[in-house]
């Protein structure tokens, strides 16, 4: 698909379409939806902002690219007076103070934020069961879940409910739900778009991604979010990617896959003949192959999760009722804590913190957390020594197709598993893109650090060649 | 420092136990041989260097920002923000 941005900008400046109608009928289209995408609407700001670029067109002024563009934002960023729950009983009626740096950079370019979007509860999910608003249904097959954490933002970009969304992707989170919703969903290199306003879960991983339903579209998002944000010290100055650059795939000589993902007895067999069908339609382009050794899934879930827990029980210690979230008042202070985190958060998110817990408490901690960030070490240079054999790495978004709504819930260690092949390019900080080809959920798509444009310029070319 | 804490106490959550789910993660950890245990995080540096150091100025909330914060919080009588009562041990 070509980028609908564009198309929709042509239509706003050539007066075929007004924006007021244009952001009406998408905020119809999701008020109307029965996949529950919506936490809140934003339907009066929106409306609002609509009128003033249907008024500078009206007095012929120039609009930008992205101005009077609809689009949708994942329920745990920060939008100055509308509600940031993170789909959470406890921060059900808490309020945006500030704006997220991300964010602004879009309402800064004339975007128009529609929606703030279902989600698992503090990221804490690959389904979007795991929240207070009802589990995303897939936007192919409503019996399936919408994949997670951010399944509201894919399902509403699958669905035409948004022109792109902003996710945040902190073990596959944008990935992973692109894939089961069939749309495009980019983990840009950690530290390429500030978090700042984004509500931590995992902060060595955490990433600003956006959704959208063409590699254009990515493009023209991710440029506008990049740069670096004295508020993030993580973020670094990146060049912006231009669309000429990434037209052709000039200078991708070597794809690698890893074996071991595409031999694993957990894999789903069309899933796995439809992988390896399209590396021999990348071979028959004159592209060299190369499979890869890497590190079993097992463990690549293991380190990921022992390390986000930990990082999520830190930062999570911060709701506890006292300056605001919904505060269940009991004896005494201490008690005050323990009842409202007893009680507002689900069952999921106490699972986690509870797991950071035990990994950071005296005992554990060598054992565990120091040999997780060992791990993760090893896994980080591996993927260094990889990207000099090779300028791309292929795999498959997820092992299997999305489970049926309800399943995940059943089995947490079997959801922690199903993120096998997203995990590890979030500990090696990659820029990683799902493309929806190839297999039933997509294909990722990694390059070496900072190397974002590569990542975009193979997808064109994957887009054209399976 | 010696006093053992147990996971409900450290993580605030009543009745909280280990589960079995992550407990089948940690054990993966528990049986891997990283070839280096000392880890140093090279490979993920995002340490800031000291010369790029964000200018270490206050900045004052604007006036709807301090409105919102007074908002979110839980509790509130007679004009004034409540907390819980707090207590010393």
């Amino acid at each position: 698909m070509n980028s609908q941005i564009k198309h929709i900008h042509q239509q706003l400046v050539d007066k075929q379409i007004t924006c007021t109608a244009l952001v009406q009928a998408r905020l119809d289209l999701l008020k109307q939806n029965t996949h529950n995408t919506v936490n809140s609407l934003l339907d009066n700001s929106a409306l609002e902002l609509a009128a003033k670029v249907d008024a500078k067109i009206a007095n012929d002024e120039t609009i930008g690219l992205l101005e009077g563009i609809p689009f949708g934002i994942k329920d745990v960023y920060m939008v100055q007076g509308t509600y940031a729950t993170a789909s959470s009983d406890l921060l059900k009626n808490y309020k945006s103070a500030y704006t997220a740096t991300s964010i602004q950079k879009l309402l800064d370019a004339g975007a128009i934020p529609l929606v703030k979007e279902n989600c698992d509860s503090f990221g804490h999910g690959s389904s979007s069961e795991n929240t207070i608003f009802g589990a995303v249904k897939n936007a192919i097959n409503p019996n399936l879940v919408g994949g997670g954490s951010s399944g509201g933002s894919a399902v509403n970009v699958a669905k035409d409910y948004t022109v792109f969304s902003i996710g945040g992707d902190t073990g596959g989170s944008v990935r992973q739900p692109a894939g089961y919703n069939n749309v495009y969903g980019l983990k840009p290199t950690y530290g390429r778009i500030s978090r700042f306003g984004l509500m931590a879960y995992a902060s060595s991983t955490d990433c600003v991604g956006p959704l959208a339903k063409s590699i254009e579209d990515i493009r023209i998002v991710l440029n506008t979010m990049s740069g670096k944000d004295a508020k993030d010290q993580t973020t670094y100055a990146s060049a912006e990617i231009n669309e000429a650059s990434i037209l052709n795939s000039e200078g991708i000589k070597t794809v690698g896959y890893f074996k071991n993902f595409i031999e694993s007895d957990a894999i789903n067999a069309q899933v796995k003949s439809d992988f390896l069908a399209s590396i021999e339609k990348i071979k028959a382009k004159g592209i060299e192959v190369k499979a890869l050794d890497f590190f079993e899934s097992n463990t690549l879930v293991s380190t990921y999760y022992t390390l986000a827990m930990a990082e999520t029980a830190s930062n999570l210690s911060r709701l506890d009722g006292t300056n605001y979230g919904d505060r269940v008042e009991s004896g005494n202070l201490k008690e005050t804590y323990s009842v409202t985190r007893s009680e507002k958060f689900s069952k999921e998110t106490k699972r986690r913190i509870v797991g950071g817990n035990q990994v950071l408490s005296q005992g554990f901690s060598d054992e565990i957390y120091l040999k997780g960030l060992a791990l993760r070490d090893q896994i980080s240079e591996n993927f260094e020594n990889d990207f000099n054999e090779v300028d791309i790495i292929l795999s498959p978004v997820t092992p299997s197709t999305p489970p049926k709504i309800g399943d995940s819930l059943k089995d947490p260690h079997a959801m922690y598993l199903s993120d096998a092949y997203t995990v590890g390019f979030s500990l090696g900080q990659l820029p990683t893109l799902t493309i929806p080809k190839g297999t039933a959920t997509g294909l990722q798509i990694s390059a070496a650090k900072n190397n974002d444009e590569l990542v975009l310029k193979f997808a064109n070319f994957l887009k054209d060649t399976i | 420092m010696s006093k053992i804490m147990t996971v409900d106490i450290l993580s605030s959550i009543k009745g909280a136990q280990a589960s079995e789910a992550v407990s089948k993660l940690f054990d993966v950890i528990k049986n891997a041989h990283p070839t280096n245990n000392n880890a140093v995080n090279n490979a993920n540096n995002n340490a800031v260097s000291l010369n790029d150091l964000r200018e270490d100025v206050v900045i004052e909330s604007s006036a709807i920002e301090k409105q919102i914060i007074k908002e979110n919080f839980p509790n509130e009588k007679n004009g004034f923000l409540v907390v819980s009562k707090v207590i010393e041990e």
